[in-house]
């Protein structure tokens, strides 16, 4: 008892109310946000018989791979082939993110600076995107490609193509406006000095600007990777077959299996978030920036 | 050749350049996301299924037929404060989710608004929820809210003498609403965080220094100070969020599958189109979820934005 009255009066003498407030109030955010992640690489490395004990089982008693092996190693049981859904994420997130880097920062250039009517009203109309609901699209969107489909040759399901095209749709207008209004931050005067030295457009474009806009131009790249890879409503509607299946909807197949297998599901969620938070933290400064001015969709 | 002439055509020549790098952004997102939005008012207003989707241009006319069906739906009609139907699950939801995560912004933004050592790392970390993949932020929530004994949130709650008995968080009426929630503002206030702090940060500190000198306390300075100057983010934060929340399908169709009473709008329109395969109707529900969120902003823009700036 008399321990405890010490360590209070000290803590008294050292802080005030209002920063006991301010340290206990951290900490609950703290533990909040950072125990589910805890909980989901933790239990990642637990084993079926820890998984499905009468206690929830808090820190593995070692790291067992059981989960990895399930997911990777061909001769385990249940084995789920997960390396396939890894490449077929990243066949959908990069190129995404390639094509929309390519495509804003040509439209960004546009309306940052060259002169013409309308362009305005182009950048604000398609911001319109960020208000209509992603269900509401995937209706005539489907109707829609199975008829160009139909005509061309292609098919709607199954096509990680189709998946490409409708996120570009959806993370094209973010792209503009975040390089947009960065492109105006840029000084025209050096560019102007470079058209005078007979560059011509693409030139400028190519050897001034984007060399001046290079943490920009991650942070869109980073975004539309991040946006792609975590998708989960188009890819569940445009892909049926298990081979194609990008890493959310295969756990989510994993998850709804009739055996309940959580370390599994853990397992598979860690590989998929552990780039994406690593990505964020390493380039945290680019991307903030760009969260608050463009605001992404989320 | 005049000088003017040239000028002109000068200008045209870098409007036709301007078009041009503009184009491939503009049809993509004209044919994948504009077009597609006019389309699907035109598919409300047929009779779309399964059979004639690969012929849906000759869909036959059924007027407001789809519409009569989803209002007359029972999962769309308010029932009970039990079952309240998804019109108002769905506004019940987004407005506390909103309304919940933007206080939650606001007080994060405030722990981390005066400097100490490791600021930077946790307001990083603070942005985890946000940034990470929602499939796996779903399934591990619904893996610590796992309703058998050995769920840790049952666990933990029975060891401090919360609760007696272990709880089905997430599969129990009223109950799931309430968690789906917290769940989603556990996930979005970071957005909030950012945006509070970035305006946090502008105030000029000589309005603070002012007010200290004239006597007022922390929470008067808040009241006073803070709070106006952040009326503004506050009041566009509470608009997109709102609109996003209430757009948002993912969250709670991994959550709960839309069962137990947090069945919302989009869930009801992706029910309607891809398991009961009548896009028409489907289609029906997106435009009463896009009419509502049409009243909510022009409201919000009439009322609530312009008694800010008279203020």
């Amino acid at each position: 008892m008399r321990d405890r009255e010490n360590i209070l009066t000290y803590m008294a003498r050292r802080m005030n109310l209002g920063k006991i407030i301010w340290l206990l109030t951290l900490t609950f955010f703290l533990v909040g946000v950072l125990f589910p992640f805890y909980w989901m690489v933790s239990s990642s490395f637990k084993t079926q018989r820890e998984i499905a004990g009468r206690h929830p089982v808090y820190v593995p008693h070692a790291l067992r791979l059981e989960a990895y092996k399930e997911l990777f190693d061909p001769s385990a049981p249940h084995f789920q082939d997960f390396g396939r859904n890894i490449v077929n994420s990243i066949k959908v997130s990069v190129p995404t993110a390639l094509i929309a880097v390519i495509l804003s920062v040509l439209g960004a250039y546009a309306i940052a600076r060259l002169r013409f009517k309308g362009k305005e009203l182009m950048l604000n109309g398609v911001l319109a995107v960020y208000l209509i609901p992603g269900v509401l699209l995937i209706i005539p969107l489907f109707a829609m490609l199975a008829k160009i489909g139909d005509a061309v040759g292609f098919e709607v399901q199954d096509n990680l193509g189709v998946l490409v095209v409708t996120y570009l749709a959806q993370t094209l207008p973010v792209a503009l406006y975040m390089l947009t209004n960065y492109f105006r931050t840029i000084p025209d005067e050096i560019e102007q000095a470079a058209l005078i030295d007979g560059c011509n457009r693409l030139e400028v474009i190519w050897r001034v600007t984007l060399p001046l806009s290079i943490p920009a131009i991650v942070s869109v790249f980073v975004y539309t990777f991040m946006i792609a890879w975590n998708e989960f409503l188009y890819a569940f509607v445009f892909l049926n077959s298990r081979q194609m299946f990008t890493m959310p909807i295969k756990i989510q197949a994993i998850f709804s299996d009739p055996s309940p297998r959580p370390h599994v599901v853990m397992a598979a969620s860690t590989i998929m978030t552990v780039p994406v938070v690593l990505l964020f933290l390493v380039l945290e400064r680019f991307l903030e920036e760009g969260l608050t001015a463009g605001g992404v969709k989320g | 050749m005049s000088v003017v002439s040239r000028w002109r055509s000068l200008r045209a020549q870098e409007a036709r350049l301007g078009w041009a790098l503009l184009a491939p952004t503009l049809i993509i997102v004209f044919g994948l996301v504009i077009f597609p939005a006019f389309f699907s008012i035109w598919i409300s207003f047929h009779a779309v299924g399964l059979h004639n989707l690969n012929d849906v241009f000759h869909a036959p006319f059924n007027g407001l037929e789809n519409y009569k069906r989803v209002v007359t739906d029972f999962a769309f009609k308010y029932h009970s404060i039990q079952n309240m139907g998804a019109a108002l699950t769905s506004i019940v939801y987004s407005f506390s989710a909103t309304l919940l995560a933007l206080i939650g912004g606001l007080v994060a933004a405030l722990l981390l608004n005066k400097p100490f050592r490791g600021r930077g790392l946790v307001r990083a970390t603070f942005l985890f929820s946000y940034v990470a993949p929602i499939v796996s932020v779903a399934f591990v929530w619904r893996w610590i809210l796992d309703p058998r004994p050995s769920g840790v949130m049952n666990d933990l709650l029975m060891r401090l003498g919360v609760i007696h008995a272990p709880m089905a968080y997430l599969s129990q009426r009223g109950l799931a609403l309430i968690v789906v929630i917290l769940l989603d503002a556990w996930r979005y206030f970071p957005f909030a965080m950012l945006m509070i702090l970035a305006r946090l940060q502008a105030i000029d500190k000589s309005l603070y220094e002012a007010a200290e000198v004239d006597g007022a306390n922390v929470w008067e300075r808040f009241r006073y100070i803070t709070i106006p100057e952040l009326r503004f983010v506050l009041g566009a934060v509470f608009l997109l969020r709102l609109i996003w929340t209430f757009n948002k399908f993912d969250d709670i169709f991994l959550l709960t599958g839309g069962g137990f009473g947090t069945k919302v709008l989009p869930i009801l329109v992706y029910e309607f189109s891809f398991r009961l395969r009548d896009f028409g109707r489907g289609a029906a529900a997106a435009m009463i979820l896009v009419a509502f969120l049409v009243v909510f902003i022009a409201v919000y823009l009439r009322f609530v934005m312009r008694s800010e700036e008279e203020a």
